[in-house]
């Protein structure tokens, strides 16, 4: 298996064949080695985990189920085993598939299950598929306790040596709870740990990827050419690029970092003098004196010391307004009286600004405002002449 | 003009520049007086426009006196400082306050001493 992973990775040169190599290569690895090998490595860890509990659920399937997270998770190995040969199939098709047609199976199952035993409809709510979609499993659950919970209840608590009643009441304490966090769990409340543990499984149950890990590690062959084959490194990019970070439903894990757009407001209204010094430092340091003459002709046009070449005559004015703004400056005597000799003054100031080639016409119409704000304070003392 | 000039001139008296350049830098002015001068020329660059409208009611014929009185009054009232007569063209390398020649800013002694010295572009010991 090794040997024909290392061939593969070997051979090829383009890394615009790389995903069909990888899709190809683990597949063949699959097929030729024996798939039983391949796959039952990654899960006879989890089997051995949840090993104990499969067996608890196999025996109190009927209400100790709603007590054992872990039994849940049992059954979905369960259900994991059983389909690894559709898994096959789903990464040859893509591993970004894998996740949600792996739901999808799983959902299938649980409508099969569910035909056949009552319990399995509580772990239903439960599994994170049930969040995706809606099938018909959730029209089935019922916001009071069903009977043939309540039934299973009262025959486990028969079952058991203890005090009947004491344990029926518990027992059904306990579904009613389970019931809320399914609600809560319908709404995207509470966090689901399973949805993690559920993640990470169907994460370490891809085989395609281990290998493809595994061969990075070890293939440093060089190629024909001398250089490192860049398979081992590009492909468990590849593979966690197909799952990428944003790729898939949030598992509501981490609040949402709403404080740092508050930092960030923070630091850019209060840069400390320390900041201030560092930049100060840094600035000093990168800028080395400068080497020949052009350089220093360069500084100094950047500082502004030297006119830019060819000579701009209008370097530094920025007036876009066109002439007839800078001449036709009455619109602006709209504020002042009509008759009287402040109206006089004011057009001889306008005859001159509208000579004026020097100031802009922002600095114009500031000029007259200057006047109008004059003599509005000087109204009053206007009046009583 | 002569204020823009010689605030470009002598760069950063008592300041840090902002960045950082590798030549010579004056820490300080010649002298005091120069220091005053400087002074005065940032205050009379500040009130420059102020006055010349102060100035554009005063010196009037048009408007009514009492106006021009109250602009005689307020003239007065902004800093002495402010008045570009006080401005002295100094030369910027000695401070010397009369003999300086305006295109160069130099007192003559110092334009002498760097003519003589061939560090004045275009400038030869006269002739005919």
């Amino acid at each position: 298996m090794w040997s024909r992973v290392r061939g593969w990775g070997g051979a090829a040169g383009g890394s615009c064949r790389l995903a069909a190599r990888l899709l190809a290569g683990p597949a063949s690895g699959r097929e030729v080695a024996g798939v039983a090998r391949l796959q039952g490595r990654p899960h006879s860890k989890i089997q051995k985990l949840f090993s104990t509990s499969s067996l608890l659920s196999t025996e109190k399937d009927e209400s100790t189920a709603s007590k054992d997270s872990t039994t849940e998770a049992a059954t979905k190995s369960r259900e994991g085993t059983a389909e690894t040969p559709k898994q096959k199939l789903l990464d040859l098709i893509g591993n970004m598939k894998v996740e949600v047609s792996y739901r999808k199976k799983l959902q299938e199952l649980k409508t099969r299950e569910i035909k056949n035993q009552a319990t399995n409809k509580l772990e239903g709510p439960d599994s994170e598929g049930g969040m995706l979609q809606k099938t018909t499993e959730d029209t089935q659950r019922s916001r009071p306790l069903n009977p043939e919970l309540v039934a299973a209840a009262s025959a486990v608590a028969s079952s058991l040596p203890l005090d009947k009643k004491q344990t029926e009441s518990e027992l059904i304490a306990q579904l009613r709870r389970h019931e809320e966090t399914t609600d809560k769990q319908k709404k995207g409340g509470t966090i689901n740990i399973r949805n993690v543990i559920s993640e990470m499984a169907v994460k370490r149950q891809s085989p395609a990827q281990r290998g493809v890990r595994l061969s990075s590690r070890i293939s440093l062959e060089l190629d024909e050419d001398g250089q490192r084959i860049k398979l081992g490194r590009f492909s468990p990019q590849s593979s966690d690029s197909r799952r990428s970070l944003k790729v898939g439903r949030r598992l509501n894990i981490f609040a949402k970092a709403s404080t740092e757009t508050k930092d960030a407001l923070k630091t850019v209204s209060s840069p400390t003098i320390w900041d201030l010094e560092f930049a100060k430092e840094v600035a000093a340091v990168t800028a080395q004196p400068p080497r020949n003459g052009f350089e220093e002709m360069i500084q100094w046009t950047k500082e502004g010391i030297l006119w830019e070449f060819p000579i701009d005559n209008e370097a530094g004015m920025e007036d876009d307004a066109e002439f007839h703004e800078h001449i036709f400056l009455e619109k602006h005597l709209e504020d002042f009286p009509k008759q009287g000799p402040i109206r006089h003054f004011m057009e001889l100031v306008i005859c001159g600004l509208s000579k004026n080639p020097y100031l802009s016409v922002k600095q114009k119409i500031e000029h007259i405002e200057w006047f109008q704000k004059y003599f509005e304070e000087k109204k009053e003392y206007l009046q009583e002449i | 003009m002569a204020a823009a000039a010689l605030g470009w001139a002598l760069r950063a008296a008592r300041q840090v520049l902002p960045s950082p350049c590798t030549r010579q830098v004056r820490g300080y002015y010649v002298d005091w007086r120069m220091l005053r001068d400087v002074k005065r020329r940032k205050l009379a660059y500040e009130y420059a426009d102020e006055r010349l409208r102060i100035n554009a009611i005063r010196k009037n014929t048009i408007l009514p006196k009492e106006l021009q009185e109250v602009a005689d009054k307020e003239i007065a009232d902004l800093p002495r400082d402010s008045c570009p007569t006080r401005i002295r063209n100094r030369c910027i390398l000695t401070s010397r306050p009369r003999g300086v020649k305006r295109r160069w800013r130099l007192s003559r002694i110092v334009f002498r001493h760097f003519a003589d010295h061939a560090q004045m572009s275009g400038i030869q010991r006269a002739m005919w």
